[in-house]
């Protein structure tokens, strides 16, 4: 057993749009530890999404290529693996949850028989173990009467209901990693809260990793150890939650903190503070520091140099010029 | 919105089939076709390639010198034009289950990698598709079927090599249009092959145009197979096709019109029966329709 299931080293993956080269991803490096679950932020359009699908290897090439790293997964550079050894391993010891549950399903099977396909695809088993499978897991994701919801269409089930579909899809097969691609965003309030709890309910009783992605700091602080920020294809800081949310480093993330709304202190509420301007396009990234344009504490040196990787101690990793 | 009981959903979807109109009256009409085709030696009152010489030329039993012997008339050897449009329906019917199979098999696999792979690949199938449909239809087909030599079985393969291409850009229209949806990418992330992804995941989601664009190509086929054997270059005499039997009654028109207007007859009503259950059947099939 190696120390960390998932260990993303100098990972680069580039889309080659009308003659320009986009890096989505660049440079990023981050662990997984077995049991853990790391909590990937940032803003839309900075290279979440495209790190999940990466680790996954379902980047469309073209336009995409990964263009540099190594991703370690159980010891394994999954990125040198031939298509067919990677097929054994989507799915079977890493799945993904999508942010889309009415769009993720296929309309025209039956859920059961969706999770059975999961099943079908990684072990031999009877058509009757199957079922007993996909069964057992309706149940384990709290479906009411799977006997009987497993021949419904997606189309006669609630979103949440088919968020939990999508989760006993990915935990069919006892995974060990789960990449959990903004899972609750399309949810409502209420219904994510239960997502997020019987993801945590899960993660403790089957030891899987989650890689959980999304925009949300509230969600982040709820259901993660280790967070990791992005900004623009970056990794701006990497650290504990604790740390992360008690002592942030970076002026990005600060930023990001502050931007939450608090409720109730019963005083009167201080307009929310915002970070100016908007994330860089990838076609025109700043020089320098990716976030200077829009940084409080920007000197001269941000704009003409890259800050490196700097680690503070305790996994506290910032990329910042101002953060000693 | 539930099944109360454990019913599988094909029944719904059959009970919906029944609810629509103009899909039972496809079904009600290609059924009758079936059952004469399937039935044939047991219903038809008489052998259809055997000639009566002294019963040529007789007309339906309503007109005047017609007989219950011969319901719908004779021709001009005297077999019995019923009997013959029953035989008909089974050389029709195969015709169109041949041809279409074919079509429809070809079609869907070259439109399927076509819109998956794209690229060269895409501009490869396409523009071959393009070339055929290039030609006037009936033209390619005397063509095939000049090169093939004339008979049923030859009919049938033109026939069907001039449909692929309606197959083929359905399938590539509705697989690209399938491609980019969340459900292709969460069945690649659950490690199923391109060829998984393809035919389990996306075809089934393409059947509604498939289905429609088969139960139309079947009455295309049909009108196709009859005008081929109009020509003389498909079913070959004495096979009671109903094309050759359109022409072997043309030089009769004006003195016994029922050698032909029979046979179009049960062209028109096979055509109309295949496209009103393509229409029926779409509405049943398709489960994003459904209530």
């Amino acid at each position: 057993m190696v120390e960390n299931l998932l260990d993303i080293r100098n990972l680069k993956t580039y889309f080659n749009v009308r003659g320009a080269v986009l890096k989505a991803v660049d440079d990023v490096s981050l662990t997984i530890k077995a049991g853990q679950t790391l909590g990937l932020v940032g803003e839309s359009a900075c290279g979440k999404s495209v790190t999940a699908a990466s680790i996954m290897g379902l980047i469309p090439m073209p336009p995409g290529r990964i263009a540099g790293g190594e991703i370690f997964f159980d010891g394994i550079d999954i990125l040198k693996l031939p298509e067919f050894k990677m097929r054994k391993i989507r799915g079977k010891k890493i799945s993904m949850i999508f942010q889309e549950p009415m769009t993720s399903l296929n309309p025209v099977f039956t859920v059961g028989d969706q999770v059975a396909e999961v099943i079908r695809l990684h072990e031999k088993l009877s058509r009757k173990e199957v079922r007993g499978r996909v069964i057992a897991s309706f149940r384990l994701v709290g479906i009411p009467a799977p006997e009987s919801r497993v021949n419904d269409y997606p189309h006669q089930m609630s979103g949440g209901m088919r968020q939990r579909v999508m989760i006993a899809m990915a935990l069919a097969c006892y995974p060990k990693l789960m990449i959990a691609d903004e899972p609750t965003t399309a949810l409502d309030v209420t219904i994510q809260a239960q997502i997020l709890e019987l993801m945590n309910k899960l993660k403790a009783e089957t030891g899987a990793s989650i890689l959980f992605i999304t925009h949300d700091l509230g969600v982040i602080a709820e259901m993660a150890q280790k967070v990791v920020v992005m900004y623009a294809g970056k990794v701006m800081e990497a650290a504990d939650v604790n740390d992360l949310f008690g002592d942030p480093k970076h002026p990005y993330t600060i930023g990001l903190l502050s931007s939450i709304p608090v409720l109730g202190t019963g005083k009167k509420q201080k307009r929310l503070s915002t970070i100016a301007g908007v994330v860089p396009s990838l076609f025109r990234l700043p020089e320098g520091c990716l976030f200077n344009e829009r940084c409080t504490v920007a000197q001269a040196d941000c704009s003409r140099i890259e800050p490196p990787m700097r680690d503070l101690g305790n996994g506290h990793i910032v990329c910042c010029h101002r953060c000693n | 919105m539930r099944n109360p009981e454990d019913r599988h959903p094909f029944f719904d979807q059959i009970e919906k089939l029944f609810k629509n109109k103009t899909g039972l009256a496809g079904l009600i009409i290609i059924t009758l076709f079936a059952m004469a085709a399937i039935f044939a030696p047991a219903i038809s009152p008489h052998n259809p390639i055997e000639n009566a010489l002294y019963d040529q030329l007789k007309p339906p039993v309503w007109e005047e010198g017609g007989a219950a012997k011969n319901l719908l008339g004779t021709d001009d050897l005297g077999r019995d034009i019923l009997s013959r449009l029953i035989y008909g329906a089974r050389v029709s019917l195969t015709l169109g289950v041949v041809s279409v199979g074919l079509a429809l098999t070809l079609g869907t696999l070259l439109g399927a990698l076509a819109g998956y792979y794209k690229g060269w690949l895409d501009n490869l199938i396409m523009r071959f598709m393009d070339i055929i449909l290039a030609f006037p239809h009936i033209l390619l087909a005397i063509v095939i079927v000049a090169y093939l030599g004339p008979g049923l079985r030859n009919a049938m393969i033109a026939i069907g090599i001039i449909n692929i291409p309606r197959f083929a850009r359905i399938v590539r229209a509705s697989v690209m249009d399938e491609f980019g949806k969340d459900y292709v990418t969460a069945a690649k992330a659950v490690g199923a092959s391109d060829r998984r992804v393809i035919f389990n995941a996306i075809l089934p989601n393409c059947l509604a145009p498939m289905i429609v664009q088969a139960s139309l190509g079947f009455g295309a086929a049909i009108l196709d197979a009859a005008g081929l054997s109009f020509l003389g270059l498909g079913a070959q005499p004495p096979i009671p096709e109903w094309g050759a039997m359109i022409a072997e009654g043309r030089a009769m028109i004006l003195r016994a019109w029922w050698v032909m207007t029979f046979p179009g007859i049960a062209i028109l009503l096979g055509v109309l029966g295949f496209n009103l259950l393509g229409d029926g059947l779409r509405d049943a099939l398709d489960p994003r329709l459904r209530d």
